[in-house]
């Protein structure tokens, strides 16, 4: 099922990195996630798209250890999450994770957004601390407001923070959860680009967006999720060329006549 | 015998001569308040058998009057070989007696802190200690700093309950200067003046300390 990487720059390896097996979870009577069974190499930068309310979020809400699930593994870098707190901790400290709702500290300043994980997990002295961190909110061009608070900037501007922060601690794999949903569609643009960029860079991606262009132009894999399973995993080209499932054609028809 | 301005005027400096166990009570009990009510709520939080006695606690707390809990503290715990001052049992009663409400505020203060406060905190990989004191407490001071200004202005009011256990407090120290000269009006209408004038400095400090968490950094 799964193709081979059509990308000729593509560093994926061919170890997998996050291993996702039989994922069960319900919120109460509600399956939100059936029998999930997904493999992402090291390096790979996949694109998980699908109906709202199909478990694109919530699957990767699991993989960070932010949601209790009932029944499967998840491994990541041969680590187990969400069995115990120690395990899913160490797991974490690999992932940098982006919300759809930035989710920034409001009494922090930008820079102190970033710092604060790199003083208090990485013990990083202050002065380290700033150095790493303005380094990122340079990479996401939005050096000069460093010590700017986050509702003074536009959606676009806290969600590239947001991106930073994650960043400072150097991940292995950075998950997005529709990191542009909650923007003005003039903003997307900008937040699109930096992902654009942070994907040159070769860390893992996955990332849950109905941005079809971003997924076309980034993603080595699609995952097409409907009702809590997966009912496509293909390669970027195959995904776009010819996807398989009826419901993933209807997909991608709705999406991209717009 | 109407109010003679002389003598309420004379009466000022023994009125005023108490204010330092007022404040006293007052700012130890504020801060005791403070750190007690927001340990309960932090252990309530975190559920298990110590959140259910501590929720019982905090119960309690409330259905039960400040004077019971003075009296008891005073007259009581000697009998079991701990003999401590007035002062110290004062402050103490009323700390533990305001931590319940105070409990209630933090809790709610806490509750307004959208979800996505505490994600974050945990995909960054911070420890619960941090979370709570560089991600939680600071915004939870900003959400009640006004509920909590109230709390501290109602402690400095219940201080005069302390004068049953003879702490030289301003309005015991009224009533004192009363029953010696048989006259209330003025030794009274001191004490009260005074109160009102330390609570408005308490609100509009309160007042202040609030503009200042809500400037920064909120739309």
């Amino acid at each position: 099922m799964l193709a081979q990487a059509p990308h000729p720059v593509s560093n994926v390896q061919t170890t997998p990195y996050v291993r996702v097996d039989g994922l069960n979870k319900r919120f109460g009577a509600l399956h939100v996630l059936k029998d999930i069974d997904m493999t992402i190499r090291a390096g790979a930068r996949v694109v998980i798209c699908g109906p709202s309310g199909s478990g694109k979020s919530t699957l990767i809400r699991c993989i960070n250890g932010l949601e209790p699930f009932q029944k499967g593994t998840i491994e990541l870098d041969g680590i187990t999450v969400g069995k115990n707190a120690r395990d899913t901790a160490k797991a974490r400290r690999q992932t940098g994770m982006v919300f759809q709702s930035f989710n920034l500290f409001p009494h922090l300043t930008v820079l102190a957004n970033c710092t604060l994980a790199l003083r208090r997990v990485l013990l990083k002295p202050a002065r380290e601390a700033e150095e790493i961190a303005m380094q990122h909110l340079t990479a996401v061009r939005i050096p000069e407001k460093a010590r700017a608070y986050p509702a003074q900037l536009s959606g676009g501007q806290q969600q590239r923070v947001a991106i930073a922060r994650a960043l400072c601690l150097n991940p292995r794999i950075m998950l997005f959860d529709e990191p542009t949903s909650a923007l003005d569609p003039e903003m997307v643009k900008e937040v699109l680009e930096v992902m654009i960029a942070i994907a040159r860079t070769g860390v893992t991606m996955v990332c849950v967006t109905h941005e079809m262009g971003f997924a076309r132009e980034v993603a080595n894999e699609i995952v097409f999720m409907d009702d809590g399973r997966i009912v496509e995993h293909a390669s970027c080209k195959a995904f776009f060329s010819a996807a398989a499932h009826p419901r993933a054609r209807l997909f991608l028809d709705t999406i991209m006549s717009h | 015998m109407g109010f003679n301005l002389d003598f309420a005027l004379s009466t000022i400096p023994t009125i005023i001569g108490a204010i330092r166990a007022t404040l006293l009570a007052t700012v130890l009990s504020c801060l005791g308040a403070s750190a007690l009510g927001f340990t309960f709520e932090i252990i309530r939080r975190g559920g298990g058998a110590p959140g259910l006695a501590v929720r019982f606690l905090i119960d309690f707390i409330r259905s039960t009057p400040v004077l019971a809990w003075l009296y008891f503290l005073y007259f009581v715990m000697p009998f079991y070989g701990i003999r401590l001052g007035a002062m110290t049992v004062g402050i103490m009663g009323l700390s533990l007696y305001y931590s319940g409400y105070l409990a209630e505020v933090f809790k709610a203060g806490i509750d307004a802190i959208p979800k996505g406060q505490q994600e974050a905190a945990r995909s960054l990989s911070l420890s619960r200690r941090d979370t709570l004191v560089f991600v939680i407490a600071p915004q939870m001071l900003r959400n009640v700093a006004a509920p909590l200004g109230n709390y501290l202005v109602s402690i400095l009011k219940a201080t005069p309950y302390l004068a049953i256990l003879a702490v030289p407090e301003m309005l015991g120290r009224a009533f004192d200067i009363a029953s010696e000269t048989y006259r209330y009006a003025e030794p009274l209408t001191v004490a009260g003046i005074l109160f009102l004038a330390l609570a408005l400095i308490v609100a509009y400090g309160v007042k202040r300390i609030e503009q200042r968490l809500l400037a920064s950094g909120r739309r």
